[in-house]
């Protein structure tokens, strides 16, 4: 949960990248990291990787990041990926607390949908374990690798992870030319300053 | 799991007093309250080139996966985490439901001593932490003069 701080008027909030191995992940994070505009170095955090000696995520990826103050508010996002391989799932649980905002990054190719599918499962069941259901969380679903020659047309990724009565925000992304990578996080950041909008209001 | 609770100045001059106190009869050099979902909530002492953000973040995982290892062995709870350096060593110790003390120190303290100071300061955290929950349960942070306009604009801009 987002942790509001009136003292220093600064709201932070966690933003977990969740999807299969080798989905682009860890990719997000280093092009959001190398490609975006901060309006000091101070704003951009360090972009800190648990990862085997492969290169693969062991723990997390984290990423702190500062967004202009909304209304007197300095907004700082938190965020992380989750480990991919399903091995490590007691790891993502971990990884998840806390979660304000979900970015899921699938893997458009077709032998990877079976993956896809299994994970967004684990991915509820994840939440549950921590007494949140999907449908309370802002979530963003990213078709990632559109470049690839063989990848599933996004209706029939649509079908597979997106076929629900309230259906979440879409992004086609190549993320590794950073191409969906700031249109998502745009997303997710904005859904979630709503959520804190409309929640704010009860006060 | 329950939300940690909005801060007002009062409570950040309260954690300051707590955490003066604890550097100054444990000779720690750092000591960051952390939530456990990897915010840094607060933070005194001697930051040096320390990234605090990041070692708050390593931090609260490190401690939540050894309460999943206890988990894994039928413990309820492991209390505290210590890590030996060779020149600094860290102590981690729960606070209450939401966040961890975290200590930086020199590695001639003993960790037996830190402890002991890190128990009243943590117990002493907690309380005011309770207070804060108790004065403003539930409610977060108060945007009702904002509309939606307000974030309507992309938040982060690609470089050229």
């Amino acid at each position: 949960m987002a942790i509001i701080n009136q003292a220093t008027k600064e709201l932070q909030v966690k933003i977990v990248y969740y999807g299969p191995a080798k989905s682009g992940k860890t990719t997000n994070l280093e092009q959001v990291h190398q490609n975006v505009q901060v309006p000091e170095t101070s704003a951009k955090g360090k972009l800190t990787s648990l990862a085997t000696s492969s290169d693969r995520t062991l723990f997390f990826d984290f990423f702190p990041l500062e967004a202009v103050a909304i209304k007197g508010f300095k907004t700082k996002f938190a965020l992380f990926t989750v480990p991919g391989q399903v091995i490590y799932n007691a790891t993502r649980q971990i990884v998840l607390r806390g979660v304000d905002g979900v970015v899921f990054v699938a893997d458009s190719q077709y032998d990877k949908m079976e993956e896809n599918v299994e994970t967004f499962k684990h991915l509820e069941d994840n939440l549950k374990t921590l007494n949140l259901k999907l449908e309370d969380i802002p979530c963003v679903l990213q078709y990632n690798k559109r470049d690839v020659p063989d990848a599933a047309p996004v209706e029939y990724l649509d079908f597979l992870l997106n076929n629900r009565e309230v259906q979440m925000p879409t992004f086609e992304a190549s993320a590794a030319k950073c191409d969906g990578v700031f249109e998502t996080l745009n997303m997710i950041t904005r859904m979630l300053l709503h959520k804190f909008l409309n929640n704010g209001a009860r006060k | 799991m329950g939300q940690f609770p909005s801060l007002n100045q009062a409570d950040i001059e309260h954690f300051d007093k707590v955490f003066d106190e604890l550097l100054g009869k444990s000779e720690a050099n750092l000591a960051l309250l952390v939530e456990k979902a990897g915010y840094l909530i607060h933070q005194r002492g001697s930051q040096h080139s320390v990234d605090t953000t990041t070692f708050a973040t390593l931090g609260s995982n490190a401690y939540n996966a050894v309460q999943f290892m206890a988990q894994l062995v039928n413990e309820t709870n492991f209390t505290s985490m210590y890590q030996q350096g060779e020149k600094f060593s860290t102590l981690m110790v729960n606070v209450d439901e939401n966040s961890i003390l975290v200590l930086i120190f020199p590695t001639h303290l003993t960790v037996g001593s830190i402890k002991y100071f890190a128990g009243p300061a943590a117990k002493a955290l907690a309380a005011r932490i309770a207070v804060a929950a108790g004065r403003d349960p539930g409610v977060g942070i108060d945007l009702s003069d904002m509309d939606a306009a307000d974030v309507q604009s992309a938040l982060f801009q690609k470089n050229d």
